[in-house]
This record gives structure tokens, C-alpha cells and sequence, in this order.
């Protein structure tokens, strides 16, 4: 038991980064940035041309950090003042580009990539011992998560984030300079879903198509906590990892695990529309 | 207001392009044209685009260039072309793309069509057509159960083969009990269930099997890894179905729980040369597969994988060694009859013993269109016994033609 | 009104030639993909709702119609009818779950439900086959090209239902809600049963094109379901243009041979055309080609 759910916690980091990574962009922009599966994806394929898996966790992050605010100059930023839908269409059309680019040049093969070294021991947890890499990547994912949550609660930035991802109208009405942040946060979030694919180059299938598949679960994961709501977009993450490792384990049936998610947003839609942690909508 | 109306028609027309052009003609070959074409019709940037996809091509034009130099002029065949087209795995498209090749590209014979789905829907298409297909990468055995047909013929491998082949070696070789893991789909489904057939018959046991889901959005399969060595029984071999990206990914997490120090080890239901070539040896080090041709097996085989080393820069996968020998043996038949009507062809080939690079002691039966032919138990070797690249295997033992396939199925009306 | 005259003729001749001047299975596939489009165009150009999983009810009845036709043998109209209805019921639930969020998130609702739908039928293979599809969907029409004018007839009921819902008083005030949905609650009008109509009504159309799909390459496969299908449905819309129904039909016809000819050509990299093609409609080309193309002869006029 004690194993499965600390298999569900790491299969949530990834949802987990990659939704906060959203969030935080949705916050700033209210741009659902569709193209952020992607943009995992590109992590997990630029990890692969860095010289090492160190270097990887540190350059990729940086990289497209600067490919997302110019991606945002750009791109994004021309569609800013319309319909947010249409920055959701946008990046659904990048989302294909970037596919079939790295498709073109990589092949859909899916690339191996060696666990780390220094990393491919386990620990022994007394009950359970597991793959020492699957607990860094834990670790990782929990240290960024309350990083992030450090920068949001004590800094000015954060402060400034949270009040416009919280509060949009009123921040803008108090007439905080939002704009100059939007960048910054934009490559910021790219950032996260890119150190999310370089973490999981060396524990799992790195191909083209591997954020594709794993975006849709983050929309759901995301409508279950709560977009407008970072922390809940990470918890509900969290916890779906684990109801679907705890799934997987004790059922027989592979469909239940693999439906979970979007019956668990099918309830949450029922009893609290706004998500988990999610504020009201204005009424439409 | 006129100028807009003409402008838009245009614009209209231009959108519709100038395509073929009328009533699709119901598509009765002509005999004797002069002119055989092949379509090569499989996956050319999806997940088999390696195993298979454009290399498969190479493999046809040297089955032809090996024609002509053969039969010089005394060719029956003067002009000989090949059409290849991307199915990227769907079977719509490989539907209307099947249709398309016997109808607008006046194709002879099909050949390749990985992914089960869209094999049966090309199958369906020859049939229809009245024209020829040999299936070369999809697994399935329905192509030669419910789904066979007078146009069709089943090369290489199947489900049944695979099974029977991995299931019951390992079997046989000390490790009794099972744990299955497949993705839960028709081929995994199906191999899964060959599987258990093969393995209860050699007097082994399944302790589990878990269906994983599929496609696997997560690629993760941590959850089994973990359950295998706690389950009792304690499994001796861990035996996957999955293929492609997912086999590589489960090899991956396979490695990291260390299960084959715990005591699991394990054992592949379908993998390619490719495969192991994207792993590495060394991950899959000591696993036993069934392979249905290995290029360095012996003196024939390796003299066909250097020329073909020497047009693609890779060694032959057995799809691309089976696709030359598909498009020979249809020249062949073309040959000794002197016409490309479809029903003279099959008549010539059915219940033909053939024998040539891919196929020894090959038979194309003619009770359900299988093609019979050795298979072998395969097993990969460590990096320091790799001699030369891409020699990743050693050949454990041939499984005789007789052995390798099931027998014909009753379901199966030509 | 003039120009109506003009087009309505000039669009009868073209869709009568049209399998004369294509290969006709990609002209019945045109057809098919002309009522997806429209249906998805029902609900964003006129209610302001982005489905991205629309290929849940296209697909939902292509597999229903092929299953009847396989099972039941029934007239192919009657069977893509059927399969169109229960297309709706599946919207039933999908759609009283997703009105209640809108913009952004009901396009993410949409798709993440849609997603379930291909699970489910991947899973239940003894109804749907699974990967291997349905196979040797019967057909009496087996000629494509005579089967386009089978079709035809039901596309133009379809895209005449469509017009006539964006017409009617219903369709004003789905406007309305599109426009103002407080206002429109504040009427007294039920915004979300209304949406859940459009919504269902929308699906219906889906179910058309997706029923004709199955009957037109006479088999189904999960790609009819895949979060891709909805997205090109999508690209479709957007490109020939929002809130124009006619956008979604011409669309229909570029992108469909668009790919055709790509599939020809040896180009494999047939995301990298379409999505570039797409983003930059998405940057520059807003109005779509149809609502670009109908700006001109205003433009024309004022000179």
C-alpha cells in the first residue's frame, strides 16, 4: 500500500509541474496555453542533446524559458486583448508544429535515456525500497511546488501574481502594472513544464508524442482543483497520481484507472463547477 | 458584384484542385500491360516508421532491380514501379489510400500495412478490387481466420507465432510462473491470451496478468513493476506485449526496479531489431523473443543485409527483409504465368513451396493464405558479446515452418 | 440579396460537379466533414462555446450507424439517422456537465470528456472492436462516386437545419446569451437549458457527418474518437471562419484536399502544414477565408 501511493506521488509530480506551470500562466495571461504538453515534450527531447543530465536540469529550464517570452512577444501577446479562446487556438496550432518538427527531425522512435549516474541505486524505505531516481524526481517536484508557493506568498512578485490570478479585475483596478510580468511569467511556466520533461527523459518513454497524451489529463486535473487556484491545480495533481497508482494496483480493470480522472472531474463539475479550490465564475 | 462571383468560384475550383476525374472504374486488371506496380502502403512517421516505412521501399526496388538482372530479356515484366504511401497507422486513411492506389495508380499488388486495423481494411479493399495484397507487419491472425480472402496473403509473423514461439520456449526452459502484462487492446488482448494457451500447454502457469492502459498517457508502468515481485506465486519471468514506444519505456522502468535482481525476469512478446537498437543491448540483455528472420543468421541472409546496409545505412529489420521477399515472389509468379490477373497469380501461388533469403521452407497455404516459413527463438546479447553494430542477437534454436504457425482455421472461407 | 442568388445556384453546380472534378471518396469526405464543421460553427460562432471534443458525437455515431447497418442491415439514411440521435443522447450528459463552465473551460471540459469516450471505446472492443475497428460496414451503394449523390440529400438537410436554427428565434437568443448571458438570464430566458440544446443540436449534426463518415469508408475506427479529430474540426471552422456556417463547408474542402494532396505528395509532416496554415489564420486571418472573402465585395462597393 505505502508503495503504490508513493508511486502515485511521483507519477503526480509531473501532472503537478505541468499544471502549476499552466496555472501560473493562466493567472497572469488568461491564456490557457494548450501547447504546454508540448512544451514538456521539447524538455524531455532537448535533455537529450545536452552533455549531461545535470547540465540538462539546469540549461533546458533556462532555454525555453526564453523560447516561452518570445514565444509570448511574439505570438501570444498580438491576441492579448481578444477572446482568450484564441490564444487557446494558437497554441493548439504550436502544440502541432512543435510536434511534427520534433517528429521530422527525431523520428517518432522513442529515444532511451540513461538514468542519471548517482541516481540509478534505490533507497530503502524499511517496508519497501525504491528506485533512488524516482525519489529524486519526488523530491524535485516537492521543493519547486513549495518554492513556487514561497515566491507567490513572500515576495512582490508573488504577491502581485496571485492578486491578478485571484483578483484580475480588481489588481488592474488598484492599478498595479500587471503587464511588465507577464513575460517573465510566461517563460516562467514554460520553464516548469520543460524541467518536467527533462525530469522524466530518464523514467519514461521520450517520443513526440508524450505531452500530447499528458495535457489532456492536466486539463481535467486542472478543472478538478481549480485553474483559477494554483494550489489546488497542484494538490488535485497530487492526488490524482496516487487514486490512479491505487487504481491500477487493486483493480482488474484497466478502464476505471484510466477514466478516473474525468470521472472525478465529472463529480467535481457536478457539486462545485469552479473546481475544488476554485473561485466563482462570474455568472454566464 | 459579377467580379465577386467569378472570384469566388475561383476560388472554389481551386480548392477542389483537378483530382482523377469520374466514375472510378470498378478496377478489373488489364493483364498484361507490360507494367507491374507495387504500393507500398505503411507507416512513414509514426511509432513503426523505423521497423517498416521507407526502408520497406528500398527493400522492394532491390527485389525488382534482382528481377531484372535475373531474367534480363527474357522478363515477362518490362517496366516495373513502386508507389509508397504514408497510412500514418489509421485505418481510414489506409482505407482510402488502399482504394486509391489499385484505382488511380493502377497497382498490382499492396504490400507492408503495419497496425492490425488498417491491414484488415486494406484485406477488405483487395478484395473488393479483386486485386493482390500481401500483408507483410500487421499481427493479427484474422487475416487468415475470419478476415481472409482470396486476395490476401499473410507473411512474416502473427500473434500465434509469437506466442507460441516466446511462451513456450521459456516455458520450457525452467520458468513456470507467469506475469503478464499487456496493453489493453485487440493485440495485446490476443497476444495475451496466445500467451497463456502456449504457456499452460508447456506446463507453466499464469500467476497474473494486467491489462495496462492504452496508449499509456503517463508511459509509466511502475505500478506492475512493483506488484511483480510481491505477487505469490513470485513470478519467474515477467512477460510484455507491449510494442513500440511502450516496450521501450517498460524495458526502461524494468531495469530501474531491478526486478531481474529480484528474481523476475523477463520476456518480450513482440520486438524488432530496432528496438533493441534504440535500448541498447545491454537493457535487454539475456531477454528471449521470437524473431521471424535474423539478418546475420547465415551466409544468405547477411549477404542481402549488406546490400541493403549499403542503400539505407541500416541493417534489415524482418519487414524489410519479408517485403523483398513478397515483391520476388509476386515477380516470379508473373513470370511463370505471364499475366498480373489477380486470379492467375493466387491460382499459381496457392499451396507453392517457396524458398528464398526471408523464406526457408516456405509454403503459401492454400487453405487460409498463410505463408509458412521458419521462425526463431532469439535471445539478446550483453554489449561485450555485440561483435560488430547492430549484431544484437544470438539465434537460440529454428522453430521448424510446420511448428511456427497454426494450423488453418476453420474460420477462414476463402 | 443579389449576391444570394448569385452564390446559392453557383453552390448547387459546384457540389453536382464535385465528384466529377475529385476522386469521389475525397468528395464524400468533404461532404461528411462539411456537417462537422457546421456543427461545431453552430456552437461557437452562434453561442460562443469552443468544443474541442466534438469527435465524441461524430464518432459516437459512426460507430452506432456501422453497428446497425452491420447487425440490422437497415437503409443507410435510416441507419446514419439513428446513429445522429444517439449522438445526442450521449450529449445529453456531456453537455449538462459542461454548460456550466464556459470560455476556456468548456472547451477543456469538452475535450477531457471527449477523451474518456475514446477510452471507454477502446476498452469495450467486444462492441466497438477495439484497434481492429468495425470492419465491412455493408453498403448497397458500393460505387463512392454514386454513393456522394446519396449523401448529398442528407448534407444539405443537415446544413438546411443548421441555417434554419441560426435563424429562427432560438437562434436569436442563443445569440443573445453569446452576447450578454446576464442579460439574457436577467430576460428570464434559461441560459443553460438553452445552451444544452445548442449543445445537443450541435451534436446531432456531428452525428450526421460522422454517420455519413462510417457509411462512406464503410468502416469505423477509433481515430473517429482521438482528441486530433476534434481539433481538425476545429482548424476546419477557424479557417473557413467563425459564425459563418458556409466558413465550415469551404474549410471542408480546403483541408480535406489540402491533405490529400500532402498524403501524395511524400510530404509526411502533415501537422507542420495544417498547424502553420492554422496559426496563422488564428494571427491574421480571424474572419476566416469566407469571412475574408465576403468582405470584398463591400470593399468593392465603396469604391
Amino acid at each position: 500500500m505505502a508503495q503504490h501511493i508513493f508511486n502515485g506521488l511521483v507519477g503526480g509530480s509531473f501532472l503537478a509541474l505541468v499544471a502549476l506551470g499552466l496555472a501560473v500562466i493562466f493567472g497572469m495571461l488568461r491564456v490557457v496555453n494548450f501547447a504546454h504538453g508540448a512544451i514538456y515534450m521539447l524538455g524531455a527531447f532537448l535533455a537529450l542533446s545536452m552533455p549531461s543530465f545535470w547540465w540538462a536540469l539546469i540549461l533546458v529550464p533556462l532555454v525555453l524559458a526564453a523560447g516561452g517570452m518570445v514565444l509570448e512577444r511574439t505570438l501570444v501577446h498580438r491576441l492579448a486583448k481578444l477572446d482568450p479562446l484564441y490564444n487557446f487556438l494558437l497554441t493548439f496550432g504550436l502544440t502541432l508544429i512543435f510536434q511534427d518538427l520534433v517528429k521530422w527531425r527525431f523520428g517518432v522512435q522513442s529515444t532511451p535515456y540513461p538514468t542519471p549516474g548517482g541516481l540509478t541505486g534505490s533507497v530503502d524505505f524499511g517496508a519497501f525500497d525504491f528506485p533512488a531516481y524516482r525519489v529524486f524526481v519526488l523530491a524535485m517536484a516537492a521543493l519547486i511546488c513549495f518554492g513556487v508557493w514561497f515566491l507567490l506568498s513572500r515576495t512582490r512578485v508573488g504577491l502581485i501574481v496571485r492578486a491578478s490570478t485571484e483578483r484580475p479585475e480588481l489588481t488592474q483596478a488598484l492599478g498595479i502594472n500587471v503587464g511588465r510580468w507577464v513575460t517573465p511569467v510566461f517563460g516562467f511556466g514554460c520553464a516548469l513544464a520543460g524541467l518536467a520533461g527533462v525530469l522524466a527523459a530518464p523514467m519514461r518513454a521520450v517520443h513526440p508524442l508524450m505531452g500530447a497524451d499528458l495535457i489532456i489529463v492536466v486539463f481535467a486535473v486542472v478543472v478538478i482543483g481549480g485553474l483559477g487556484s494554483i494550489f489546488g491545480s497542484v494538490a488535485a495533481a497530487f492526488v490524482i497520481g496516487v487514486l490512479q497508482a491505487l487504481s491500477e494496483a487493486y483493480l482488474d480493470s484497466a478502464l476505471v484507472s484510466q477514466i478516473l480522472v474525468y470521472l472525478v472531474m465529472a463529480v467535481v463539475l457536478l457539486w462545485r463547477p469552479s473546481g475544488l479550490f476554485g473561485r466563482e465564475e462570474s455568472p454566464a | 458584384m459579377r467580379r465577386w462571383a467569378i472570384l469566388c468560384a475561383v476560388a472554389l475550383t481551386a480548392a477542389a484542385g483537378c483530382g482523377g476525374g469520374g466514375p472510378a472504374g470498378s478496377g478489373s486488371g488489364k493483364l498484361s500491360d507490360g507494367k507491374v506496380v507495387f504500393g507500398v502502403l505503411n507507416d512513414q512517421s509514426g511509432v513503426y516508421a523505423q521497423l517498416s516505412g521507407k526502408n520497406s521501399v528500398e527493400a522492394v526496388e532491390m527485389a525488382m532491380a534482382d528481377y531484372k538482372a535475373k531474367y534480363g530479356d527474357k522478363a515477362v515484366v518490362k517496366e516495373l514501379a513502386v508507389e509508397s504511401v504514408d497510412h500514418q497507422n489509421k485505418p481510414d486513411i489506409a482505407n482510402a489510400k488502399a482504394a486509391e492506389l489499385y484505382d488511380r495508380k493502377a497497382v498490382d499488388a499492396i504490400l507492408d500495412v503495419p497496425t492490425s486495423s488498417a491491414a484488415l481494411k486494406v484485406a477488405d479493399v483487395a478484395k473488393e478490387k479483386k486485386k493482390l495484397y500481401f500483408n507483410i507487419t500487421a499481427a493479427t491472425t484474422d487475416l487468415t481466420g475470419k478476415a481472409c480472402n482470396k486476395y490476401t496473403f499473410h507473411y512474416a509473423y502473427d500473434t500465434y507465432m509469437l506466442a507460441n514461439g516466446t511462451g513456450k520456449t521459456v516455458t520450457d526452459q525452467g520458468a513456470k510462473n507467469w506475469y503478464l502484462v499487456y496493453p489493453d487492446y485487440q493485440f495485446g488482448q490476443d497476444m495475451t491470451a496466445s500467451f497463456e494457451a502456449a504457456i499452460k500447454k508447456a506446463g507453466g502457469s499464469v500467476v497474473a496478468k494486467d491489462p495496462a492502459p492504452f496508449p499509456n498517457a503517463s508511459g509509466d508502468f511502475s505500478t506492475y513493476l512493483l506488484k511483480a515481485p510481491s505477487l505469490t506465486p513470485k513470478p519467474h519471468v515477467l512477460g510484455t506485449m507491449q510494442a513500440g514506444a511502450e516496450l521501450v519505456a517498460l524495458v526502461k522502468q524494468y531495469n530501474e526496479f531491478k526486478l531481474r535482481e529480484k528474481g523476475v525476469g523477463l520476456a518480450v512478446g513482440l520486438m524488432f531489431l530496432t528496438d533493441i537498437h534504440s535500448l541498447t543491448p545491454d537493457a535487454l540483455a539475456g531477454t528471449t523473443y521470437t524473431d521471424a528472420w535474423y539478418w546475420n543468421y547465415d551466409l544468405k541472409s547477411r549477404e542481402f543485409a549488406d546490400r541493403f546496409q549499403k542503400e539505407t545505412g541500416t541493417r534489415p529489420t524482418f519487414a524489410h527483409a519479408a517485403n523483398y521477399s513478397a515483391a520476388m515472389q509476386y515477380l516470379e509468379a508473373v513470370q511463370a504465368t505471364g499475366t498480373d490477373n489477380a486470379d492467375e497469380i493466387v491460382k499459381y501461388l496457392e499451396g507453392r513451396t517457396v524458398e528464398d533469403v526471408f523464406l526457408r521452407n516456405g509454403k503459401i497455404r492454400a487453405e487460409d493464405h498463410r505463408v509458412v516459413h521458419d521462425a526463431y527463438l532469439a535471445q539478446v546479447k550483453p554489449s561485450k558479446e555485440v561483435a560488430e553494430p547492430w549484431d544484437y542477437v544470438k539465434v537460440l534454436k529454428t522453430i521448424p515452418a510446420a511448428e511456427a504457425f497454426r494450423a488453418p482455421s476453420a474460420d477462414c472461407k476463402l | 440579396m443579389k449576391l444570394k442568388w448569385i452564390l446559392l445556384p453557383a453552390a448547387i453546380v459546384f457540389a453536382l460537379w464535385l465528384p466529377f472534378g475529385l476522386y469521389p471518396a475525397v468528395a464524400v469526405e468533404i461532404l461528411c466533414w462539411a456537417l462537422f464543421a457546421v456543427s461545431i460553427d453552430l456552437l461557437l460562432g452562434y453561442v460562443g462555446l469552443l468544443s474541442f471534443g466534438h469527435a465524441a458525437f461524430w464518432g459516437a455515431s459512426a460507430y452506432a450507424t456501422g453497428l446497425i447497418a452491420i447487425n440490422w442491415d437497415w437503409p443507410f439514411p435510416l441507419a446514419v439517422l439513428s446513429g445522429a440521435v444517439v449522438a445526442t443522447l450521449i450529449a445529453v450528459p456531456v453537455g449538462y456537465l459542461a454548460v456550466k463552465r464556459t470560455g476556456i473551460y468548456f472547451a477543456m471540459v469538452t475535450l477531457a470528456f471527449a477523451q474518456m469516450v475514446y477510452v471507454i471505446a477502446n476498452k469495450w472492443s467486444s462492441l466497438t472492436g477495439g484497434e481492429n475497428g468495425l470492419q465491412s460496414v455493408p453498403r448497397t451503394i458500393t460505387d463512392n462516386f454514386y454513393f456522394y449523390y446519396a449523401a448529398l440529400p442528407i448534407v444539405v438537410l443537415g446544413l438546411l437545419l443548421a441555417w434554419r436554427i441560426v435563424h429562427s428565434p432560438f437562434g436569436r437568443v442563443l445569440v443573445a446569451i453569446r452576447d450578454n448571458p446576464s442579460r439574457a438570464r436577467a430576460l428570464g430566458y434559461p441560459v443553460h437549458r438553452y445552451k444544452l440544446l445548442a449543445f445537443m443540436l450541435s451534436a446531432f449534426l456531428a452525428g450526421l457527418g460522422g454517420g455519413l463518415f462510417a457509411m462512406g469508408h464503410r468502416f469505423v475506427s477509433l481515430d473517429v474518437l482521438h482528441w486530433t479529430t476534434s481539433g481538425k474540426a476545429v482548424i476546419v471552422v477557424v479557417l473557413g471562419g467563425i459564425g459563418t456556417l458556409w466558413g465550415g463547408v469551404l474549410g471542408a474542402a480546403i483541408i480535406t484536399r489540402l491533405e490529400d494532396f500532402l498524403s501524395f505528395s511524400g510530404f509526411d509532416q502533415i501537422g507542420l502544414v495544417t498547424g502553420g496554415i492554422f496559426v496563422l489564420a488564428v494571427l491574421l486571418f480571424r474572419a476566416g477565408v469566407w469571412g475574408t472573402l465576403a468582405k470584398i465585395p463591400a470593399r468593392l462597393s465603396r469604391r
